[in-house]
């Protein structure tokens, strides 16, 4: 599989994330195990579960922040495989939200935002910039762009962290525990933002326990326990109608409080 | 409804505000703190006024010959006409008179140099800043030594004095500071044969004393020579400061690396920045940022170090020093004078680099700046 196959979608049905059988080990450990699952374009995906179920591996897998040893894995049509020009096409497509931001503490907002369309995709300072004003309006923070990422709340840079993913123009976008750093009166901020991310058609992996969100937003929710993909429904038969024991415990205890 | 009125502020006690609460809390909190306060006291009251009038009052200031000092009714104390009259070989070493100039042209260019992330604009100094830096050595070599430029030609042998120091210092830290970041990023690399070399190469340099470097570069290397290669004797020492700088400083680095974290690498690579961008624009300003006191330690260190040449017979100013003490028309014992005035000019450099440092470190602060 080579680059110039990017963008040309290899099943019919669009699917633009395609996992078959994947398997992961840390050392010895098995962390994933045959995991196989379609995203299809704009499809809005939560994956829940207890901590150390693998979910984070799961999705970082498909921007390779973390390598498999088994299986395949298909983004945008481009195959996962160990070639950095490879690697470096599938992350140019693929945006990710971090549960600690993980903004650039050195640069602005501005120039965090500014960072990948001018050295990754090469564009002119101003027209980033202009891009990037457009971003940070979106997430109706663009007074906060020429201040530094310490000065701003932690719902504010999960802000900006989301508006420089989008600023790469990405097809796929995912997050990975995006509201569990935050104090609980900045998570609604953050959600509305990703709410109205889903409202447009964007393609959403989201690692998150707001079950709230995945209610509103999601088409699939995906439950997974250790390593594998334990159920996979809609939200609606997810929630009123788990099929199996485990999750059936796991919804207990996360919506008894 | 009962109305709240607030207390009026009194005064604090007066034995903990102003100097009798400072001296109590300072100098008398305990016995013993008393004790050694008091005693300390008494030995400056003893030391203090006799050193004072050595160093200033019943000093010689004036005048351009031994004479001065040992004539009848001429003060008692230090004899700053030795330091006065050998000033110049201090500070230029035998540098041919007429071309001073030079030497004075390439100290301005170096503070310039050090000067211009200050004096450039945001967006010269990478451009113009960086590589005027980088090429700060050889340019600054070439234009002392004169053949390339058209001056008259000055050997190397001829070079010395305190501009010595500061220009082997600054020449050094300057290429190190690359080359040391390349081994540090060695030293992390996934390839074991990168990795090996540059952990080879940062304990070797590292573990072996500076002065056995020094011996090595002088003595040793010249043996392993092709017959008739010769390398200025000035340029292996320079080699070798940069190659002892890199390995304290790689380590430096190492540690200003492992205060990053993963996160930045991480998103760094999902915005799919390649290695060197990732590396240069996101770990490389943080790494420095958070290793520049320790940088400034090391530079202070190589600086102080740069005296240690004179056992190979570079004349830089310890060894000036030494040669003027030796000198016939100057045999009555300056050497107190002599050492003073060395140490003050290198207390006077390390005190100003750390005054530097810490605005370089108050500038690159971008944590809570508000």
């Amino acid at each position: 599989m080579s680059v110039e196959q990017q963008g040309q979608p290899l099943s019919a049905e669009d699917d633009v994330i395609i996992i078959k059988e994947l398997n992961k080990w840390y050392g010895s450990f098995h962390v994933l195990k045959d995991i196989n699952l379609n995203v299809k374009r704009g499809e809005k995906i939560v994956i829940c579960g207890p901590s150390g179920s693998g979910k984070s591996t799961m999705i970082r897998c498909i921007n390779r922040l973390e390598e498999f040893q088994r299986g395949s894995l298909i983004v945008n049509g481009v195959e996962m495989i160990e070639d950095v020009k490879n690697i470096e096409a599938i992350r140019r497509e693929v945006g990710m939200v971090f549960q600690h931001f993980n903004l650039f503490p050195h640069l602005t907002i501005l120039e965090n935002l500014t960072l990948g369309p001018i050295w990754v995709q090469k564009k002119p300072k101003e027209e980033a910039e202009a891009t990037a004003m457009k971003y940070l309006e979106r997430v109706k923070i663009p007074d906060q762009a020429n201040k530094f990422p310490g000065q701003l709340s932690g719902g504010q840079q999960q802000r900006v962290a989301i508006a420089r993913s989008l600023c790469m123009s990405p097809q796929i976008m995912l997050f990975d525990e995006p509201t569990s750093a935050l104090d609980p009166e900045m998570i609604k901020e953050v959600l509305d933002v990703m709410v109205e991310l889903a409202d447009e058609g964007m393609t959403m992996l989201c690692v998150t326990h707001e079950m709230g969100f995945a209610k509103k937003v999601a088409d699939r929710v995906i439950f997974m326990d250790g390593g594998e993909i334990v159920e996979q429904n809609t939200p609606h038969e997810f929630f009123d109608n788990p099929e199996t024991d485990r999750l059936q415990l796991f919804l207990s205890q996360i919506l008894e409080h | 409804m009962r109305e709240f009125q607030a207390l009026p502020a009194q005064p604090a006690p007066v034995d903990t505000v102003g100097p009798i609460g400072w001296m109590k809390t300072n100098l008398f909190s305990t016995p013993i703190n008393a004790v050694v306060s008091i005693s300390i006291f008494a030995f400056l009251v003893y030391v203090l006024p006799d050193t004072i009038d050595w160093l200033f009052f019943s000093a010689n200031w004036v005048g351009s010959t031994q004479d001065v000092c040992s004539a009848e009714g001429a003060g008692d104390g230090a004899c700053w006409v030795f330091v006065s009259a050998w000033m110049q070989q201090f500070i230029y070493g035998s540098y041919p008179d007429p071309e001073l100039w030079r030497v004075n042209a390439a100290l301005v260019a170096l503070g310039l140099v050090i000067a211009a992330p200050y004096l450039l604009p945001k967006h010269f100094r990478n451009t113009v800043g960086v590589p005027l830096f980088l090429l700060f050595p050889f340019i600054g070599a070439a234009f002392l030594d004169g053949r390339i430029f058209g001056l008259e030609y000055v050997s190397t042998d001829f070079w010395g004095g305190f501009s010595l120091n500061i220009f082997l210092a600054a020449a050094s830290i300057i290429i190190a500071f690359p080359l040391s970041f390349l081994w540090a990023l060695g030293r992390r690399s996934d390839m074991p044969f990168v990795r090996s070399v540059c952990v080879i190469l940062i304990e070797f340099f590292r573990g072996v004393p500076v002065l056995a470097l020094f011996f090595m570069g002088s003595v040793m290397l010249p043996l392993f020579f092709p017959e008739g290669v010769t390398i200025d004797k000035l340029l292996r020492v320079w080699i070798v400061l940069i190659l002892f700088m890199s390995g304290y400083m790689a380590e430096v680095f190492r540690g200003g690396f492992q205060a990053i974290p993963q996160g930045q690498y991480e998103a760094a690579d999902s915005l799919g920045l390649s290695y060197w961008q990732k590396t240069l624009l996101i770990i490389f300003p943080q790494v420095i940022k958070v290793s520049m006191p320790n940088i400034l330690a090391t530079f202070v260190m190589l600086f102080k170090n740069t005296t240690f040449l004179l056992i190979i017979g570079i004349f830089e100013i310890l060894n000036t020093t030494q040669t003027a003490l030796t000198n016939s028309n100057w045999l009555e014992g300056h050497a107190a004078e002599g050492y003073i005035f060395v140490g003050l000019v290198f207390w006077c450099c390390c005190f100003g680099m750390s005054m530097i440092s810490s605005n370089i470190e108050k500038k690159l602060d971008t944590s809570h700046r508000s």
